[in-house]
């Protein structure tokens, strides 16, 4: 194999039970975002983007949508022979076989798959974060600092640090301190989880991990720590630009309509960072006689024949006539049927709304409608 | 099924598309607001199962080239079979009419000769449909004749442009003609051979190498018995500027849609990666399809957007065909046009064509 200066590590095998339903049947990184995207596909066009040619995606928790959409990589430019998508789930092995239990361990588990690319530097990813980033700019940083690890981190408000892990840095960005959720916190850099390791030292301390049986073998919680009392050169990596986690399902659904507004600073029109995606193939989108659309974003292979408003359809939604959509996310293939209702709902993937629902409240909770709900057929 | 390796005729040209086809071949004509022509017959014929299709190429096939690619959105970039560009036979000199020249055949017999398929499955590229072949190429090797052509009934056979068979009681072709009055047998430029029979046919024709092979074939209708086969599923036919707007138009038709796009055999095409459409508030859509990437601010009516197409505020579209990344300025009013690729028209400005003769823009021009 062929010699890499760097690869990526995209932990995607967690379940993210913090998005109910939507996670029910499919990994979180594997859940459809903003019209005909999967999460994942920000993470992975970063990489592409940022010339990573080479990412190990680790999974465990409901693979197939996930593996489906994955492919040979062909999607994102990443089916090379040189390199390329890799899909790493645990395996068993002689001694039998254990489920990855932590994010340290997903990688110590496939020490091997990394040393076959023998690379300088790892990039470590998770799979469920809207961002674009240019990691090279990262990896520059980190090889002129001579870093053993460096955090990518952002500035959250202050009454928010508490929810986050924070970094605190002395003024050469010298990271002296992380603090997992702190109750009161004294630096306002939250870790985005975005971490670039030099290969040799996270070996190292993923074996001397490994060997620890105190260990919850998790990257914030005992290789961040670990590295920090051997006295290594952590940094910090100051990102200004748009960052959210889209873990919970206000997270998730805040994070979609930023991508309608022009102000929120993450932009999916412009070429120069494409976000790459494996959609299927539909014809463009159809508005009828009596369709009205405004404010929403709406994905290949729609049919509106009712009203949408402020809201976001994926790939192969059908409105049918006689419908209000309004403050509301649908998922791709979803059908709603004639003369519902729906505000401030999200209605997951495929499932058929039966005719005059009327779902959610413009200033209630948001709804999360799934196969089971009374509301599908 | 038995073994059918398919053969994409696309050196071939008209001058009745005036600017559209100034630098691209029919072939590579967008439609639909995502696709090319050349998308129909090539998804169809991967959808029937054939792996191994070779595409006859115009001298002009930059376009034509930039959007296949190697297969890939096909799946036909493959070790075993897949795509094969063929390139015409005549340097500069564009074939109007013919889409069948058997000197483009002759040229790259190879790929004919060294195969071991049973049937050969010719298409051209200026029908619009969405056909499960293998009902025809069954019917090829059960009635056993050497070719079995495609057709499809029309109404009035002199609204259409093309070939049109005289059938006897057992559907074999009697003759073939060139123009048709009221019904009629529409050739759909679509046949099977037996691929050792073409090779025969290359054989004792070599001389006729500048005829069409339809041509050969009318002359020789005593001699080859050629079986026809009935269509009876959406064909629009696309061969002038007029057959270009009607047959667009109709994909506002849900039930043309349905037959083109909401099956499972899927029309493929190049896959582009643009964002969502975007619509702001403000904006009016009616009978439209609009593709990906588009930002719409004012109204559209009537229309085919294709992907990253700009309508700002104010402005007003009806009865248009936009091909990508068109930039339609504030307020302007525009009517019955045809935009090709990158146009961008001023805020203000005010164009209108008729139905019947649509208002062309060239690409990248700006007004």
């Amino acid at each position: 194999m062929q010699k890499k200066e760097c690869i990526a590590m995209l932990l995607a095998g967690g379940q993210g039970s913090r998005l109910g339903v939507l996670t029910k049947s499919n990994a979180k990184p594997a859940v459809s975002f903003g019209g005909k995207y999967r999460i994942i596909d920000f993470s992975l066009s970063n990489c592409v983007n940022s010339g990573i040619d080479t990412v190990g995606v680790l999974i465990q928790y409901r693979p197939l949508v996930l593996n489906r959409y994955l492919g040979t990589g062909e999607a994102w430019d990443l089916d090379s022979s040189d390199g390329g998508v890799h899909v790493l789930p645990p395996y068993a092995t002689e001694t039998g076989g254990q489920w990855y239990a932590g994010t340290a361990d997903a990688i110590y588990h496939n020490i091997d798959f990394i040393d076959s690319y023998n690379p300088e530097y790892v990039l470590i990813l998770s799979g469920d974060h809207l961002y674009k980033m240019n990691y090279d700019l990262m990896l520059e940083e980190h090889k002129a600092k001579n870093a053993d690890l460096t955090v990518s981190v952002i500035e959250v408000p202050w009454e928010e640090a508490s929810r986050f892990g924070i970094m605190t840095e002395d003024e050469e960005g010298r990271i002296v301190k992380f603090s997992e959720k702190p109750k009161n916190p004294d630096s306002n850099l939250a870790s985005m989880g975005i971490y670039i390791f030099s290969w040799p030292v996270l070996r190292k301390a993923l074996l001397d991990d490994h060997m620890d049986p105190n260990s919850d073998k998790d990257f914030g919680k005992n290789i961040i720590p670990r590295l920090l009392s051997e006295g290594r050169n952590l940094f910090t990596y100051h990102f200004n630009g748009y960052w959210k986690d889209v873990g919970t399902i206000d997270s998730y659904y805040d994070a979609q309509f930023d991508l309608m507004d022009e102000n929120s600073g993450i932009n999916v029109y412009d070429n120069s960072m494409r976000i790459f995606s494996n959609s299927n193939i539909y014809p463009p989108h159809f508005i009828g006689e009596n369709g009205v659309v405004s404010d929403s974003l709406l994905s290949n292979g729609c049919v509106v024949e009712g009203e949408v408003n402020h809201s976001i359809l994926g790939s192969g939604v059908v409105i049918e006539e006689g419908c209000v959509i309004e403050d509301s996310i649908i998922l791709p293939g979803v059908r709603i049927g004639r003369g519902s209702r729906i505000v401030r709902t999200i209605v997951n993937e495929d499932v058929t709304i039966k005719a005059e629902s009327v779902i959610g409240e413009k200033d209630g909770e948001i709804a999360v409608i799934g196969a089971a709900s009374e509301f599908a057929l | 099924m038995k073994k059918t390796i398919g053969l994409i005729s696309a050196n071939y040209t008209s001058n009745k598309f005036g600017a559209l086809t100034a630098k691209r071949t029919p072939a590579s004509l967008p439609f639909g607001g995502r696709y090319r022509m050349i998308d129909f017959p090539l998804s169809s014929m991967v959808n029937t199962g054939i792996r191994n299709v070779g595409i006859i190429t115009p001298y002009n096939y930059r376009s034509l080239m930039d959007h296949v690619g190697e297969g890939k959105a096909w799946a036909l970039n493959r070790k075993v079979g897949g795509m094969f560009i063929l390139p015409g036979a005549i340097y500069g000199i564009r074939s109007e009419g013919s889409k069948f020249l058997l000197r483009d055949i002759i040229t790259n017999r190879r790929y004919i000769d060294h195969d071991d398929a049973d049937y050969v499955l010719f298409c051209g590229t200026n029908k619009v449909f969405n056909m499960d072949f293998s009902a025809l190429i069954e019917q090829h090797e059960r009635n056993a004749y050497p070719i079995t052509v495609a057709y499809k009934k029309v109404e009035k056979g002199e609204k259409y442009e093309g070939l049109f068979f005289n059938l006897d009681d057992h559907q074999n072709v009697t003759g073939i003609n060139y123009t048709a009055e009221g019904e009629a047998n529409y050739f759909l430029d679509c046949f099977v051979i037996d691929r050792e029979f073409l090779i025969s046919f290359m054989n004792w024709f070599d001389r006729l190498d500048y005829m069409d092979i339809m041509e050969i074939v009318a002359g020789e209708l005593g001699e080859i018995g050629v079986d026809a086969y009935e269509f009876t599923g959406y064909v629009g036919a696309v061969n002038s500027m007029a057959d270009y707007l009607q047959v667009n138009f109709d994909t506002l038709k849900s039930s043309v849609r349905a037959e083109l796009f909401e099956t499972e055999r899927k029309i493929y095409t190049k896959i582009q990666d643009e964002a969502p459409a975007l619509y702001r508030p403000g904006s009016r859509v009616k009978n439209s399809l609009i593709s990906s990437g588009c930002v719409i601010e004012g109204e559209v009516e009537n229309c085919i957007l294709s992907r990253s197409t700009h309508v700002k505020k104010g402005a007003k579209l009806e009865n248009c065909i936009v091909a990508q990344h068109a930039v339609i300025g504030e307020g302007a009013v525009i009517r019955n046009v045809i935009f090709d690729k990158y146009v961008e028209v001023s805020a203000g400005v005010h164009l209108e064509g008729s139905p019947e003769h649509p208002l062309v823009l060239s690409k990248n021009e700006k007004l």
